[in-house]
């Protein structure tokens, strides 16, 4: 099972020596990354249908939990790591210089970086993984090199080493608390240990700090400067995956260790703001990405609500809303690649790419959430949850879910409209950007992915569903990780 | 698998689409999905025990969705609502070929999108009526209002706006409806209709009272139910003539189909007393037919004041819409069976009127009623319809809308309710005028100099033409054959309808036979008839002799009094018309555009993180310490 470091191993070592090897042998060079994450895939593909029974916990080095650090692999782990690694490979940036050499170590990290946040079963392993991943990012949004990019990584910078500051303090917190950082064994302590107030400061901190990633209100200012100024592939990569991980760690600290009312209701808060802030700034933004950007927050505000819902529909919720997004911001950052900037430039543009427009139809059709679209779905799973709590406040998250819902749907039918229509400044602006080709044909996998899912959404939801109920069962996720114990003590 | 009749509507409907999709660049597509509209038709006629009380059909298709079943079925109602569509559907697709279609590809329209449109919002309408729970409602209902949304934006420009107005209130009312939806699953457990049933009947009056606004509000928008009609008009009026009339005849309609099914059928609200506003004497039901009076007025006269004749219509859509909601809320087997036919007259009497508008556009190029007139010596068949059509949309007899407007009216007196009676008479007056404003000024008066050339519209479009005018008048004839479907439609949501004779009803207070008064009424001509030609020989006036206000005027003088139609009347009126839904639409655009640069302003302050992250470093450092 040690096959398992592998998938965090080899982006990691690759990523050291791209560089050297690109110098000795180009074409090695340009197929080393995709090879790479092509095994990743195949590695963890396989396990997914093998007959090897999840949860597992894979201990490195011969040390066991909860003394040595381990990998703990679950099905929602699975899938977020088989995640990373798919979406590394798809959003690769392909080229042949020097300068994508640097583009694609550092993607490299960052997946490998991702592939960990994914896995790791202990708080140090999470962060160490968190600060590579941040690392990579600021290296790749760079790479970019206009002044505009410098200038939003400069901000990005500041806002994430603050967080990962609180991060670490907040764990420290929970260190000198309990004396451990393996996840399974704080789960065990955490009812004795950290259920006061100091363990809800440390909480608070940790979210906080994650949540710069998570793009958690209010510690998203970064988001829309840095998806503006990014590469397209790399906001995809970003928006659609890295905050879902982000998103993951915080998952696994509610569900594992803070367990308690409090801990829930600041996620909730902090989801409404985000939600409002996010889409009632995305309705005036005059720019895709921006507008993208600004979207995703809402979105993601969206999701920390469905992360506040106590129980198993509402974890399914999260989830089916996570992967939705992450398909559908993913794909969108694809189209932006071409119609990046001003959203006055779009007008007629379906003439040039009718396949472009249509793409961006269905993604903007399934965000709103029109069945028989996944997103309806999603949607309709969070609604019903929402409705089913007691706490007034999350028929607030409601009423502010459907509102978010009206002003989105204004927002992105603007465009689709604009789109379709027949360019009367024709004129004036002969030359439409157009859809690169790879973009176009990326951003077609999304759809085609998205049409499956439409057709194949009853045993999507039920795998799902079986996923949630496995990362919710707390108990399972102690016995699998320190099995010499009966849950509850050591 | 042995599909179900149902299953062979829906599956021929979607062939029709996949047919528009697929060929639909070809050559004759419109002659094609006409053809395979007749072909839903006749499998909707094989359903026919449907419409007088026969078991509902089932769909074979089940499906379970995370938890959720869903399940589509036929009955009476459904299949009521379903004749009319499709129907109204073979009719304006049978308008929109030949000629019209080359007409709008000259002008730069695409009918390859138009085609697949229609067909979509067919398809989309059986989808909905044949919703077995509300999940299965709701998902039809989505897919209704994104494919009129489309039907709207197919012609662009101006129509774009119309659409993206009409696609923001849809979203809205979807919205509400999806609320509703996720607390109904709340307290049942289950959207299933028996489940509901159950549930409804433990409700607290808060909780009532909440679902009621948040379904009837959602269902309202597609109804265009004060204060929720503003985007109707424009959305109608400038979508492609046949789609227009099309979605003038029944797309509104799917909202009072909702509102029966959720309203009426599952919560019951017209016979619970104990939905009371606080402090009044009103009731939720008495709500409802407030809005639907309101609903018949305003819109009403802000037809009146319409000077492009597809505007007027679809303004008196709107109003419309308040009869069919009043009648059915007043309950009493009268008002309802009233209320409900006036779907079906009301779809004949607009789709024939539409038709005769886009047929004067089609070969004058305009509607503008500013523009028009005297048309009756060049279109004269097309007179005839858009006569019987106003006819019968004014509620006069001999026609339909005679009919069940006077059922409206019986019921409102029968029950006591005279101010609400009151309100109809104002919303009927309205009618009367602004019909006759459009009848005058494009076919009344002198024909204008450039319309000189103007012929009858071809017969691709007359035929349908006639054909709706011909039912106008034999359902205005015998009431009896529509009153029984509606009695059986009733039925399943658990109203009486009232004793049906072939002629109209039988009612101890007062019994209708239509045969009767038509009878009367033609005897009635026949006198006049006789009295005039024995009155000696009568002289024959060409069109353009003048003779106005003691002046006369020479024949190469055209007089045309259609500008500023009803001056004294509006300027006795005018103060009436303050825009004030108008200024609240505004007001609420605003409000967002104001809140959207707030929100931006947080994320463009360059150091907010900075502030935020101190504060709550010391806030935490405080509650360490």
């Amino acid at each position: 099972m040690n096959n398992l470091v592998l998938t965090i191993a080899l982006p990691l070592l690759g990523a050291f020596l791209l560089p050297v090897v690109m110098r000795l042998s180009q074409a090695l060079g340009l197929w080393l990354g995709p090879i790479i994450l092509g095994y990743g895939c195949w590695l963890l593909g396989n396990l997914w249908f093998s007959d090897i029974s999840l949860p597992l916990s894979v201990a490195i080095g011969g040390f066991d939990a909860p003394y040595g650090i381990n990998l703990y692999l679950d099905s929602l782990a699975l899938l977020f790591a088989f995640a990373v690694q798919l979406l590394g490979l798809i959003c690769w940036p392909y080229g042949l210089n020097q300068d994508t050499a640097r583009r694609q170590a550092l993607m490299l990290l960052l997946v490998a970086a991702s592939t960990g946040l994914a896995l790791s079963g202990d708080l140090f392993n999470l962060y160490v993984f968190y600060e590579l991943a941040a690392v990579a990012t600021f290296g790749l949004v760079v790479a970019s090199s206009t002044s505009a990019a410098y200038a939003a990584t400069f901000r990005y910078l500041i806002l994430s080493g603050i967080g990962s500051v609180l991060t670490l303090l907040g764990i420290a917190l929970i260190y000198s608390q309990t004396g451990t950082l393996n996840l399974a064994h704080l789960a065990q302590l955490a009812p004795e240990l950290l259920n006061n107030r100091l363990g809800l400061t440390a909480y608070l901190l940790i979210l906080i700090g994650i949540g710069v990633k998570a793009e958690l209100f209010p510690v998203n200012a970064w988001v829309p400067e840095i998806y503006a100024t990014a590469s397209s592939r790399l906001s995809g990569f970003l928006a659609g995956l890295l905050s879902k991980l982000a998103l993951l760690i915080i998952l696994r600290l509610l569900v594992l260790i803070f367990d308690q009312p409090e801990a829930v209701q600041i996620v909730l808060i902090l989801g409404i703001l985000g939600v409002i802030s996010g889409e009632f700034a995305a309705w005036r933004a005059k720019d895709m990405r921006r507008m993208l950007g600004f979207s995703s927050i809402g979105q993601l505000g969206i999701i920390f609500i469905a992360l506040s819902l106590p129980d198993e529909r509402g974890l399914l919720a999260l989830l089916a809303l996570s992967l939705h997004h992450l398909v559908i911001k993913t794909g969108l950052f694809m189209l932006a690649d071409g119609w990046g900037g001003s959203l006055e430039r779009l007008t007629g543009a379906a003439k040039r790419s009718p396949v472009g427009a249509a793409l961006f139809t269905l993604f903007a059709l399934s965000l709103v959430g029109v069945p028989p679209l996944p997103g309806f779905w999603a949607k309709f799973t969070l609604i019903t949850e929402l409705a089913a709590q007691s706490e007034p406040l999350y028929l607030i998250g409601l009423l502010v879910f459907l509102l978010a819902t009206v002003i989105e749907t204004s927002y992105l039918f603007r465009i689709v409209v604009k789109l379709y229509s027949s360019a009367e400044t024709t004129s004036e602006q002969p030359e439409h950007q157009q859809l690169p080709g790879l973009s176009l044909a990326t951003a077609s996998l999304f759809g085609i992915a998205l049409l499956t899912a439409t057709v194949l959404i009853a045993p999507i939801g039920d795998g799902l569903q079986a996923v949630a109920a496995e990362a919710k069962n707390t108990e399972l996720y102690i016995q699998t990780v320190i099995p010499a114990t009966p849950g509850g003590q050591l | 698998m042995i599909f179900s009749l149902l299953d062979e509507l829906l599956i021929f409907s979607a062939a029709t689409v996949l047919v528009a999709l697929v060929l639909g660049r070809g050559l004759a597509v419109g002659w094609m999905v006409t053809i395979l509209y007749a072909g839903q038709l006749l499998v909707l006629i094989k359903m026919a025990a449907l419409g007088y009380g026969g078991d509902p059909i089932a769909s074979e298709l089940s499906l379970s969705v995370m938890g959720q079943d869903l399940s589509w079925r036929f009955d009476a109602l459904s299949w009521f609502f379903a004749l009319i569509t499709l129907v109204a559907a073979l009719l304006t697709s049978w308008f929109s070929c030949g000629e019209w279609e080359r007409k709008f590809k000259q002008q730069g329209g695409n009918v390859w999108l138009f085609h697949l449109a229609m067909a979509l919002n067919v398809f989309t309408m059986l989808i909905l009526l044949a919703s077995g729970d509300l999940l299965s409602l709701f998902i039809g209902w989505e897919l209704v209002s994104w494919a009129g949304f489309l039907l709207m934006a197919v012609a662009g420009g101006v129509a774009t706006k119309a659409a993206m107005r009409y696609i923001t209130y849809a979203v809205v009312g979807g919205m509400s409806i999806f609320g509703g939806i996720a607390l109904v699953y709340a307290a049942a457990g289950s959207l299933q209709y028996e489940a509901i049933l159950i549930a409804v009947e433990k409700m607290s009056t808060g909780q009532l009272w909440m679902l009621v606004l948040l379904f009837g509000s959602g269902f309202g928008i597609k109804m265009g139910l004060l204060p929720f009609h503003l985007w109707q008009a424009a959305a109608y009026a400038e979508t492609p003539g046949p789609g227009s009339a099309f979605l003038g005849a029944i797309s509104s309609r799917m909202g009072l189909f909702a509102i029966l099914l959720v309203l009426v059928k599952l919560f019951g609200i017209v016979n619970i007393d104990s939905l009371k506003i606080p402090f009044t004497l009103i009731d939720a039901r008495d709500l409802l037919a407030w809005i639907a009076v309101f609903t018949i007025i305003f819109p009403t006269y802000t037809a009146l004041k319409q000077n492009d004749a597809r505007y007027l219509l679809a303004w008196h859509g709107i109003g419309q819409g308040g009869y069919m909601l009043l009648g059915l809320v007043t309950a009493n087997s009268l008002g309802a069976a009233g209320g409900l036919l006036h779907v079906l007259n009301y779809a004949a009497c607009q789709a024939a009127l539409l038709m005769a508008v886009f047929a004067v556009m089609h070969r004058t190029g305009t509607a503008d009623l500013n523009k028009l007139g005297g048309l009756v010596t060049r279109m004269p068949l097309s007179f005839l319809v858009l006569l019987t059509g106003i006819i019968g949309l004014a509620g006069l007899p001999p026609m339909n809308g005679f009919v069940s407007k006077w059922l409206v009216y019986r019921s409102l007196l029968e029950d006591g309710m005279p101010l609400l009676f009151l309100g109809t008479i104002i919303g009927t007056l309205g009618t009367i005028l602004s019909v006759y404003k459009l009848i005058h000024n494009m076919f009344l008066g002198q024909l204008r100099v450039e319309h000189e050339p103007v012929r009858e519209a071809p017969w691709s479009m007359m035929i349908p033409m006639l054909i709706l005018a011909g039912t106008i008048f034999v359902t205005g004839l015998l009431p009896g054959i529509p009153l029984t479907w509606v009695t059986a439609a009733l039925q399943t949501i658990g109203l009486t309808g009232p004793e049906i004779t072939l002629g109209g009803i039988e009612s101890s207070s007062g019994s209708l036979d239509m045969i009767w008064v038509i009878g009367v009424l033609f005897a009635g001509f026949g006198i006049g008839a006789v009295i005039f030609y024995s009155a000696g020989p009568s002289k024959r006036v060409h069109q353009l002799d003048n003779y106005a206000g003691g002046h006369f005027l020479t024949a190469d003088v055209r007089y045309q009094y259609s500008d500023n139609f009803y001056s004294g009347l509006m300027h006795l009126i005018k103060g009436w018309y303050r825009g004030s839904f108008q200024w609240l639409e505004n007001s609420i655009t605003s409000l967002v555009e104001f809140l959207s640069l707030g929100m931006q302003g947080i994320y463009r302050r360059a150091n907010s993180e900075f502030y935020l992250l101190s504060t709550a470093l010391f806030i935490i450092a405080w509650v360490v310490f």
